[in-house]
């Protein structure tokens, strides 16, 4: 029993968004060949633009697969105990990755404040405020891709008007606290639904059950 | 004891249904919190790092993506004509077809499961009206699939290579042989049962069909040249052309061309039902603008897309383990343990298929290489063990876990192909398995078998660590 | 491992523990470190990448959660461009100028001037002279026209590939010698140490001796950290640090002359420039100069050139 496949807007657009960085990849990368190879000349960038967009699909698309639950678990043992252990077990798990969530989403920011001149959270574990004094690292760029024209107005903002040759970091690794508090959301979310009892697991056994659905289907099973 | 408690929480979570990749990560960072005085920052930067900082997983989306096209597009149901073609006359011939189509799909295809749901599904329903048993079917697919990692391209590969900074193309020409060895087992096996047991054989039509069969899956067998070509050059003619992971790359852009324009199985070019021809370019050229937006080519980044997450979901957190392992200092300590304990390399690789067996039972193949190769990597360099061979042997351990009881991918996916219980298709795919085992004994004992390719291109194997 | 009550001293690097000359002084460090700050400091060593590579390191360092690391100077770029001066093609006439240079005011200067943002220069560390290679015979710049070049990421680097002709390629390390070998990309250039550490030379036609540039390292630790120090415990560990440094960067053109025979022993080519082939090399590649001059700031320069001038 899984979440439904509704096709509300959001699924819509995150579906959109995770085809599109995929394909620029793919296009970007495949560029960088033919600029080498045909024109014997190159795209500095292609590398590490790609690289962030793999990190970026990867990280938006595991907000995607909670929300679908479709991340990879087993299942050997939730299938073969009682619904009401298996409800049990699976409010523990939830538990678990809401836990998981909220320490990788104080990570998360603390790991970009810095970047983007704002203050970490103090605390190991739980935030317990903001920290008074930090070292901003607005300025700090990343290797190869050019700072596009259009995003001048951050020279300002990040980097006391200093020029920026480079994107700042803050730009890429600002997908971390976002994906985060996304994934906080989706787990909390996911649980709601166990605990109405309208699924009972989080995980999916393996990676083609869309494919096997279908071959279902072809095989008239639904 | 620490370490045994960290990997205790690990199973443990994964065994009440917690995902994975939560499972490894929570226990990362318990553990980091716990014992060290490493920050949640860090672990955020491990997790972006994953990505940003091992260039070479990239190739992981790539492959997957080619991998996509290639079923969507009806490659799989071309490639399977021509398997018929060449080998279907023999007795057991649409069994041993159906392996040979496994091998050809699981040089086109990067993971094993997707190798067994695009042949299986065809395959397993011809053999069952063709008079064959649908055990004996689900069995031989359900083993001839695990190939899909052994025969280059290969995802597990890439993440041994990025586990352990060896190069991707000589895994990927380590796989040759072991791949086609494999196979040929396989097929041996198969005949000889066929045999014993007076199995159906096709009939011979000819080399006329050999020759149309391979002229309608041309396209998708060009794909296998390209990416060998691509990678290594052909001696005297051209030199590589670009890197394995952007081979990849390279091949999902073919792939998309190949389904969309040639085949026009799917896109704009594409008509509903087999009875009307699909529409040549010259009458709608639009196509070439709309095939980038068209909803099937949305569908299939998207697809793929989301089997690249669910991975690379696992092998980040994979990463966060491995980076608390390092930061421990596991390694080093396993390292002189085993080697305080005065194990040779036979010791060490019963030792090492026997962790990959047993850790088989829980994990997915990738993630588990990402935890386990950083482990016994160091050893078996100073084990004098080479580190292509030790990786085609971690590669056909993957595979074995992926068929044997209680939980292996390919078993899920079989039954979930031939819609059978898993108990018998455990049951159905016991025989091969001992091929398989053979296999692996031969390939763990006769590293010539994985090292003489790679050698002979790539000359010899250097370890710089 | 360390015992309680000991100020951990967490070292990552990339390079392997024994023939770099960048692992082998660490190895040095750690070994001095442990033996004589024990009970009060102790060092472990991260090498091959396996805890941080040089971008992460230097991230993980700004947020405390490493103590010391190695990067090679262009990492550093990012910092202050001050340091592309070590990048700029002949702007030193061999490792004893580099290392005047960084004895001198303007040296030690560069390694406060990041204090800003966070990090402390300790000390430099030699890896040597940059030479070229590529699959065809390098003696005029000529001959590297239309060739592609691997290049670590660097404005410097890249301007430079581009005035002598070349095609510059931004490439992951772990994929240029299987690059080189296949022929994806032409060529490379890097210090004698690391042409024969990583192979490159097996699968270049040769390596010419151009010496023109320099790959060195800047040992770092954060600001916070060493103000975080008792000032006993910081001096005990700066004095093993410069003595550390003076005997590996004393060996480090040993080194890599023994990475140099070490080539031609194998059966690699090495090809050496007369005084004209030389200067035709040195008048190609100085345009770079005038592009990064206000980067690296003309009083670093003429102080460059004027040791120079003295060697
Ligand atoms: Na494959
Ligand atoms: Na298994």
């Amino acid at each position: 029993m899984h979440p439904g496949r509704s096709e509300s807007f959001i699924d819509k657009l995150e579906e959109t968004v995770i085809a599109a960085i995929l394909g620029i990849m793919t296009l970007v990368t495949f560029a960088n060949v033919v600029a080498r190879y045909v024109f014997n000349s190159n795209l500095l960038w292609a590398l590490e633009l790609t690289v962030f967009l793999f990190a970026w699909l990867a990280l938006l698309g595991a907000c995607y697969a909670v929300k679908k639950g479709a991340h990879l678990g087993v299942d050997a043992i939730i299938d073969i105990v009682s619904p009401p252990v298996r409800r049990v077990l699976g409010l523990i798990s939830i538990t678990v990755c809401i836990a998981f969530a909220f320490l990788l989403l104080k990570g998360a920011w603390d790991y970009w404040a810095n970047f983007a001149n704002l203050p970490q959270t103090t605390g190991r574990w739980f935030p317990t405020g903001f920290e008074e004094s930090f070292r901003p690292k607005g300025w700090y760029e990343v290797n190869d891709i050019p700072h596009p024209g259009f995003l001048a107005w951050m020279e300002d903002v990040f980097n006391d008007g200093d020029e920026y040759e480079k994107l700042p970091r803050l730009i890429p690794y600002m997908i971390l606290p976002f994906t985060m508090a996304l994934l906080l959301f989706r787990f909390v979310m996911a649980g709601v639904a166990i605990w109405q009892g309208k699924s009972d697991r989080i995980v999916a056994s393996h990676e083609v059950e869309v494919e096997l659905a279908e071959v279902r289907e072809q095989r008239g099973e639904g | 004891m620490e370490v045994g408690l960290l990997f205790g929480l690990v199973i443990g979570l994964m065994l009440i249904g917690v995902p994975i990749a939560v499972s490894l990560g929570m226990s990362s960072a318990l553990f980091l919190l716990w014992f060290s005085d490493t920050s949640l920052a860090s672990i955020a930067q491990t997790l972006m790092q994953a990505f940003v900082g091992h260039f070479t997983l990239l190739a992981i989306p790539f492959f997957i993506l080619a991998s996509s096209f290639m079923s969507t597009g009806g490659v799989a149901k071309r490639i399977i004509r021509f398997s018929i073609a060449c080998v279907g006359h023999l007795r057991g011939g649409l069994a041993i077809a159906g392996v040979f189509a496994c091998m050809i799909f699981a040089a086109l295809s990067g993971s094993s499961p997707a190798t067994v749901v695009a042949i299986g599904s065809i395959v397993i329903g011809a053999m069952t009206q063709a008079g064959y048993s649908k055990d004996f079917a689900a069995g031989v697919i359900c083993n001839a699939g695990t190939l899909g990692i052994l025969i280059p391209p290969s995802i597990v590969m890439v993440v041994y290579a990025t586990a352990t900074d060896v190069s991707v193309g000589r895994m990927f020409l380590a796989g040759v042989f072991p791949g086609l060895l494999a196979g040929g087992m396989l097929m041996l096996a198969i005949y000889i049962m066929a045999r014993i047991r007076d199995m159906p054989a096709g009939e011979w039509k000819g080399f006329m069909e050999i020759w149309l069969a391979f002229k309608d899956a041309f396209w998708g067998l060009m794909l296998i040249v390209i990416i060998m070509v691509g990678i290594y050059g052909i001696p005297g003619v051209t030199g590589a052309i670009f890197t394995p992971t952007e081979a990849a790359a390279v091949a999902s852009v073919y792939a998309f061309i190949a389904a969309v324009f040639i085949y026009r199985d799917m896109g704009p070019l594409s008509t509903e039902g087999d009875d009307r021809p699909n529409l040549p370019l010259y009458k709608k050229p639009i196509a070439l603008v709309t095939a980038f937006f068209h909803a099937d080519t949305r569908r299939t980044l998207f697809e793929a897309g989301k089997l690249t997450v669910t991975l690379m979901f696992v092998i980040a957190n994979a990463l966060i383990l491995k980076h608390v392992l390092t930061d421990e200092q596991v390694p080093q300590t396993v390292a002189r343990a085993m080697l305080d304990a005065g194990f040779g390399p036979v010791m060490f690789l019963v030792v090492v298929n026997v962790i990959l067996l047993i850790g088989g039972q829980f994990m997915e193949p990738s993630g588990l290489l990402v935890i386990v190769a950083p482990l016994v990597f160091p050893i078996a360099i100073e084990l004098g063990i080479d580190p292509i061979h030790l990786g085609i042997i971690m590669v056909v351990n993957m595979e074995i876990g992926m068929i044997t009881p209680p939980v292996g991918l390919n078993l899920f996916v079989t039954s979930g192909v031939a819609g059978m219980p898993m108990m018998r298709v455990v049951k159905a795919a016991a025989p091969f398995l001992a091929v398989l085992f053979v296999f692996l004994i031969l390939v763990t004992y006769v590293p010539i078998i994985s090292t003489w390719l790679p050698t002979v291109v790539m000359g010899p194997e250097i370890v710089t660590n | 491992a360390c015992d309680d009550g000991e100020i951990v001293i967490k070292f990552a690097h990339v390079t392997n523990t024994d023939k770099h000359p960048k692992g082998i002084a660490a190895s040095l460090l750690e070994k001095r470190v442990n033996e004589e700050m024990d009970g009060t400091a102790c060092m472990e060593v991260y090498p091959n990448s396996t805890l941080y590579n040089d971008d992460q390191v230097l991230e993980a360092m700004l947020q405390g959660d490493v103590q010391l690391a190695a990067p090679s100077l262009s990492k550093f770029e990012k910092f202050t461009k001050q340091f592309r001066l070590f990048d700029l093609p002949f702007m030193f006439k061999n490792i004893e100028a580099v290392d005047a240079f960084q004895a001198s005011d303007a040296g030690s200067a560069m390694k406060d001037s990041m204090q800003k943002r966070g990090l402390q220069g300790l000390a430099f560390w030699h890896n040597g002279m940059k030479q070229m290679s590529a699959n065809k015979p390098l003696l005029s710049p000529s001959d590297a026209n239309g060739l592609k070049f691997r290049v670590q990421s660097s404005d410097v680097l890249v301007a430079q590939m581009d005035a002598i002709g070349g095609s510059p390629q931004k490439m992951a390390f772990s994929e240029v010698y299987g690059a080189l070998q296949q022929g994806v990309v032409d060529g490379q250039e890097n210090t004698w140490s690391n042409i024969y550490g990583q192979k490159f030379f097996e699968v270049q036609d040769g390596i010419t001796e151009t010496n023109h540039g320099v790959l060195d390292y800047l040992v770092v630790a954060s600001v916070d950290w060493l103000d975080s120090l008792d000032a006993e415990v910081r001096d005990q560990f700066m004095t093993i640090m410069d003595e550390v440094t003076a005997t590996r960067n004393a060996e480090s053109a040993k080194v890599n002359q023994e990475a140099k025979q070490a080539i031609i022993d194998a059966g690699g080519t090495v090809r050496t420039l007369d005084a004209a082939q030389r200067q035709e090399w040195v008048d190609t590649m100085l345009p770079v100069w005038d592009q990064f001059k206000e980067d690296v700031g003309q009083d670093n320069i003429d102080a460059a050139q004027s040791i120079n001038a003295q060697m």
